[in-house]
C-alpha cells in the first residue's frame, strides 16, 4: 500500500496539463499581439510574464500536493 | 538550580522554532535596520545638492513604488505604497537569503500564511471602513440562501495568496535539493578515487546549480514579489475604489474612441 502515494503524487502533478495549455495560449496571443503591433513589445512582454506566473499557480498547487504526498504523508 | 534547568531556560523557544522562522525574524531585523539608516540619512540631507549613492537608489525605489501604486489604485491610495514597499522588500529578501545558503523563510507555510493574513485583514478592514454596517451585506449577496457559499469563498484570497508563494518557494527548494543530491552522488562516483572523503561530492554541484538558483531564487522571486504586491493592491482597492480616477480614465477611453 506504500506505493499508492507515488500514484497519488503522479495524479496530482497532472494539473500541469491544464496550466501548460493555459500558458501556451497566453504566449501565443502575446506573440500575435507583438507581431501585429511591434511598438507595444515591452508592455506585452511584461503582461505576458505576469499572466504566465498567474496561470502557473494552478500547476504549482498540483506540484505542492505531489510534494506533500511524497515527503510528508 | 541544576545545570539542566539553566540549559533549558537558555534554549527555551529557540529549539521550538524551525530555522525558517528564525531566518524570517533576521530578515525583518535587516529591513528595520535599513529603514532606520534611511531615516537618519534623509534627516541630514541637504536639499540644495543633487543626491547620489545610497540616497539616490532609495529615492528611485520609493518613487517607482509610489507611481506603481497610483497607477493601480488611484491617487487616493498614495499612502498605501509604504505597505507595498515593506511587503516587497520582505518577500524579495526572503527569496534572496537562500542564495547564501540559509533556509528560505518562504518554504515554511507559517510565514507565507502570516503575510497573506495581513493582506486579508487589510481587505476586510477596508471594506468595513467603507461600508460601515453594510459590510455584512456582502455575505447575503445576491440572495440570503448563498450565505454558506459566501462564507466559504471569503477565504479564497487568503489561501491563494499564501499557497502561491509557498508553492513557488517550496517547488524551487525541492527541485534544487534533488539536483544537489544527485550531482553530489555523481561527483562522488567520478572523483571518489582521486579525492578521499566527503570532499569529492562538492566538485560538480557548483558548476550546474547557479543557473537553477538564478531562476528559482532571483527570477521567480522577483515575479512572485510583483504578483503578491499587485494582487494585494488590486484586492484592497476594489473594496474602496477611487471613483474620480475611474471616471477620469473612463472619459479618456471614451474620448479616444470617439
Amino acid at each position: 500500500m506504500e506505493g499508492l502515494k507515488y500514484i497519488g503524487a503522479a495524479i496530482a502533478v497532472m494539473t500541469g496539463f491544464g496550466s501548460g495549455i493555459g500558458e501556451g495560449l497566453i504566449c501565443a496571443k502575446a506573440i500575435d499581439g507583438m507581431a501585429r503591433n511591434p511598438e507595444m513589445y515591452s508592455k506585452l512582454r511584461t503582461s505576458m510574464i505576469l499572466g504566465c506566473a498567474l496561470t502557473e499557480t494552478t500547476g504549482i498547487y498540483g506540484l505542492l500536493i505531489a510534494i506533500l504526498c511524497l515527503f510528508v504523508g | 538550580m541544576t545545570q539542566e534547568t539553566i540549559d533549558n531556560m537558555l534554549h527555551f523557544g529557540w529549539d521550538m522554532f524551525p530555522g525558517e522562522v528564525i531566518m524570517s525574524l533576521i530578515v525583518m531585523g535587516i529591513i528595520i535596520i535599513l529603514s532606520f539608516v534611511v531615516y537618519f540619512k534623509f534627516r541630514k540631507l541637504d536639499p540644495t545638492k543633487p543626491d547620489k549613492g545610497f540616497v539616490m537608489v532609495v529615492e528611485t525605489i520609493v518613487e517607482k513604488i509610489e507611481n506603481f501604486t497610483i497607477d493601480l489604485m488611484g491617487k487616493k491610495w498614495k499612502d498605501f505604497s509604504g505597505y507595498a514597499l515593506a511587503l516587497a522588500s520582505y518577500i524579495i529578501l526572503c527569496f534572496l537569503v537562500s542564495l547564501i545558503g540559509f533556509p528560505g523563510p518562504l518554504t515554511y507555510l507559517g510565514n507565507t500564511f502570516s503575510i497573506a493574513l495581513c493582506t486579508f485583514f487589510l481587505i476586510h478592514f477596508t471594506a468595513a471602513r467603507k461600508n460601515k454596517w453594510g459590510y455584512f451585506k456582502r455575505y447575503t449577496d445576491p440572495i440570503p440562501v448563498l450565505l454558506p457559499v459566501n462564507l466559504l469563498s471569503m477565504w479564497a484570497p487568503l489561501l491563494s495568496l499564501a499557497l502561491r508563494l509557498f508553492g513557488n518557494a517550496l517547488a524551487g527548494y525541492t527541485l534544487m535539493t534533488i539536483v544537489y543530491y544527485f550531482l553530489g552522488l555523481a561527483s562522488q562516483t567520478i572523483f571518489g578515487g582521486i579525492i578521499a572523503g566527503g570532499a569529492s561530492s562538492i566538485i560538480l554541484p557548483p558548476l550546474v546549480t547557479p543557473i537553477l538558483h538564478a531562476y528559482f531564487d532571483v527570477f521567480s522571486g522577483l515575479i512572485q514579489t510583483l504578483i503578491f504586491v499587485m494582487l494585494t493592491m488590486i484586492f484592497v482597492s476594489q473594496e474602496d475604489p477611487d471613483e474620480e480616477e475611474l471616471e477620469e480614465s473612463a472619459n479618456k477611453v471614451l474620448s479616444k474612441n470617439v
